[in-house]
């Protein structure tokens, strides 16, 4: 190896990378790796790392952090329309807690997030599985499946609209062809909710879908070899390799769905618009419809604190899961 | 080896193949049928029995459509607003997803996990008090402000997908560049940017898909007719349905996928990673 000037604080790195014809006058010019960082850190001060992230920062504030704050400071005060009247305190909690609308509103919430989700997962699993034992077709149709998931809430809801129309949608179509009365489809305030549920199955399973097969092809393939030397069938390699693999994957992309369901309502907004007679008004909904009404926005303050405290506790929970908090 | 075992490995797939085109009947269903509407009449898309192929197919919708007054300014906006959104995030994230990945200091970890914890606060409970505050310094139905909530939207995850991306570039690569006395901006210019440029397509496919598919920013903070996007004015079509035309509306809905479809068709790969991106323990 040829021997090159080297100032006597370099180090060893330093050396590796030094291209080998370098000469005396050049190695001189250029300061070590170690002088060139601290030049820079000189230069630029400590503080200065902070300047890379200050206009993500500043952004984030005015459009995330302040109004966050803000609508807690929102709900102490008495409000006629967008008029602040005066400080009351609690009285926005206490009559949004105390009555029975803000708890079917929660009722109803809560089943449009647990519903859509099973059925979310159970298809969305259904469909990870078939196609990734469908060799090539599998992973032609996998493109096309995850196709709607591209497509906004609203242009789902008037797709659905359309195909539920119970005059001359194809869906309640089919129903009469079976001998059965399709009723209202979304005017029935008994099937309002579960069709809305189905919907945002169908639109999500393919999220879920995709999650699921990427977790899946991540598994070592001799893993599923040595169930088969052992004479394990498919439900072994299942409940054995595939299930217990892919369940933290699993687990977030649930938690992932769940803040996506708690805060969808252009769908519903399309859809049913919160109706009928408040069979689909989810939390979301109402701090919606309390924004645009503007009748009285202290208590939709209080409702859009629940949504919010909600959503973060579960992403706090989904940060956990995936470890990012220790990066 | 035995030949059950050999067997066993390549299985009859016809049975997975049969259920595979059941999935996808069931997802491609609806939208086929919404693209069939779209082609018919007005008076046989509601004809009784409903058939999927046009008897005669017009594109009489789509020229409505597009000869909407308003349909040249909702595009705008929609293009406007989206790709504003999608180049401030990118211009504010880039820097900082750099910043994160290559510096170590004291408040790091805090200032990321902020930018974490603002990802988890959803638009719909910011709508009151975002309202409140833009009404009281007169800011309602403003272009620029609607591209700024839509950018910070998409700002948290753009950071930590570009800090992923450069830690997977290996530092050697650049500590060789610093010593050739290249600076820190030539450094992410020519060397970091190029690298990573598979990433800032996955990010700002996500992103762009986003913000053009969003109604409740624009609806509630731009109700502005001037101001409205295609999404906007597809909702107000289906909530003042009085004497509803539906093939038109199969039309318009699809019209403002368009955009959508022919990326995803064109850059599905980077969907997909960055769907999946977003899983890896970063």
């Amino acid at each position: 190896m040829e021997i090159s000037y080297q100032p006597v604080e370099d180090n060893k790195r330093n050396k590796m990378s030094e291209p080998k014809s370098q000469t005396l006058e050049t190695a001189l010019n250029i300061a070590s790796l170690d002088d060139a960082k601290a030049a820079e850190a000189r230069r630029n001060g400590f503080f200065r790392y902070y300047l890379w992230f200050v206009p993500a920062i500043l952004i984030l504030f005015l459009v995330t952090l302040y109004p966050s704050i803000f609508v807690f400071w929102l709900s102490f005060q008495k409000t006629r329309y967008y008029e602040l009247v005066g400080f009351i305190g609690l009285a926005n909690f206490i009559e949004v807690f105390g009555s029975k609308a803000f708890w079917d509103t929660t009722f109803v919430s809560l089943t449009y997030v647990v519903g859509s989700l099973a059925g979310a997962m159970v298809i969305g699993m259904a469909a990870a599985l078939v196609l990734n034992s469908a060799g090539i077709t599998g992973s032609f149709l996998r493109v096309l499946i995850l196709f709607p998931w591209t497509l906004s809430m609203s242009v789902v809801g008037s797709i659905w609209l359309w195909l539920l129309n119970p005059s001359f949608g194809p869906i309640p179509y089919l129903i009469k062809l079976a001998g059965m009365d399709p009723g209202l489809m979304l005017g029935d305030p008994d099937l309002a909710l579960t069709l809305t549920i189905l919907v945002t199955a169908w639109w999500s399973f393919p999220y879920v879908m995709v999650m699921a097969t990427a977790a899946m092809q991540s598994i070592p393939n001799e893993l599923y070899e040595a169930v088969e030397i052992d004479g394990g069938g498919a439900v072994i390699k299942f409940k054995y390799v595939t299930l217990p693999h892919i369940l933290p994957s699993l687990g977030s992309t649930a938690l992932t769905l769940s803040i996506m369901y708690l805060t969808l309502i252009t769908l519903l907004i399309v859809m049913t618009g919160g109706g009928p007679l408040g069979a689909t008004t989810t939390l979301s909904l109402e701090a919606f419809r309390g924004t645009v009404q503007a009748v009285n926005i202290g208590p939709t303050a209080v409702v859009s604190i629940v949504v919010l405290v909600i959503n973060v506790a579960i992403g706090a929970v989904y940060t956990r899961l995936t470890g990012r908090v220790t990066g | 080896m035995s030949a059950a075992v050999s067997s066993g490995r390549t299985p009859n797939r016809l049975p997975a193949i049969a259920m595979s085109l059941v999935f996808a009947f069931i997802v491609l269903g609806p939208v086929v049928w919404a693209l069939a509407t779209s082609l018919k009449s007005e008076v046989e898309a509601v004809a009784i029995p409903p058939t999927l192929i046009p008897k005669v197919v017009t594109f009489q919708n789509y020229l409505k459509v597009f000869t909407d007054q308003s349909f040249v300014l909702d595009l705008w906006n929609s293009i406007a607003y989206s790709v504003g959104a999608v180049a401030l995030s990118l211009v504010v994230g880039i820097p900082a997803g750099y910043a994160a990945a290559r510096f170590s200091f004291n408040g790091k970890r805090v200032l990321m996990l902020t930018i974490l914890a603002t990802s988890m606060v959803p638009g719909v409970a910011l709508l009151v008090p975002t309202y409140y505050l833009l009404d009281a310094v007169g800011l309602l139905n403003s272009g620029i402000v609607v591209t700024v909530i839509l950018a910070a939207r998409i700002i948290p995850q753009t950071v930590w997908f570009i800090a992923n991306f450069v830690e997977a570039i290996p530092i050697e690569i650049e500590d060789s560049a610093f010593m050739d006395g290249a600076s820190r901006s030539q450094i992410i210019r020519y060397l970091v940017l190029p690298l990573i440029k598979p990433g800032i397509a996955a990010v700002a496919t996500i992103g762009i898909v986003t913000t053009w598919n969003d109604y409740i920013t624009v609806a509630v903070f731009a109700p502005d007719l001037a101001k409205r996007t295609l999404q906007v004015a597809l909702v107000n079509q289906v909530l003042d349905s009085v004497g509803i035309s539906w093939s038109y509306m199969m039309a318009f809905v699809i019209v403002a996928s368009m955009p959508i479809i022919i990326m995803f068709g064109f850059v599905q790969k980077w969907f997909v990673s960055g769907l999946t991106a977003g899983a890896v323990k970063g």
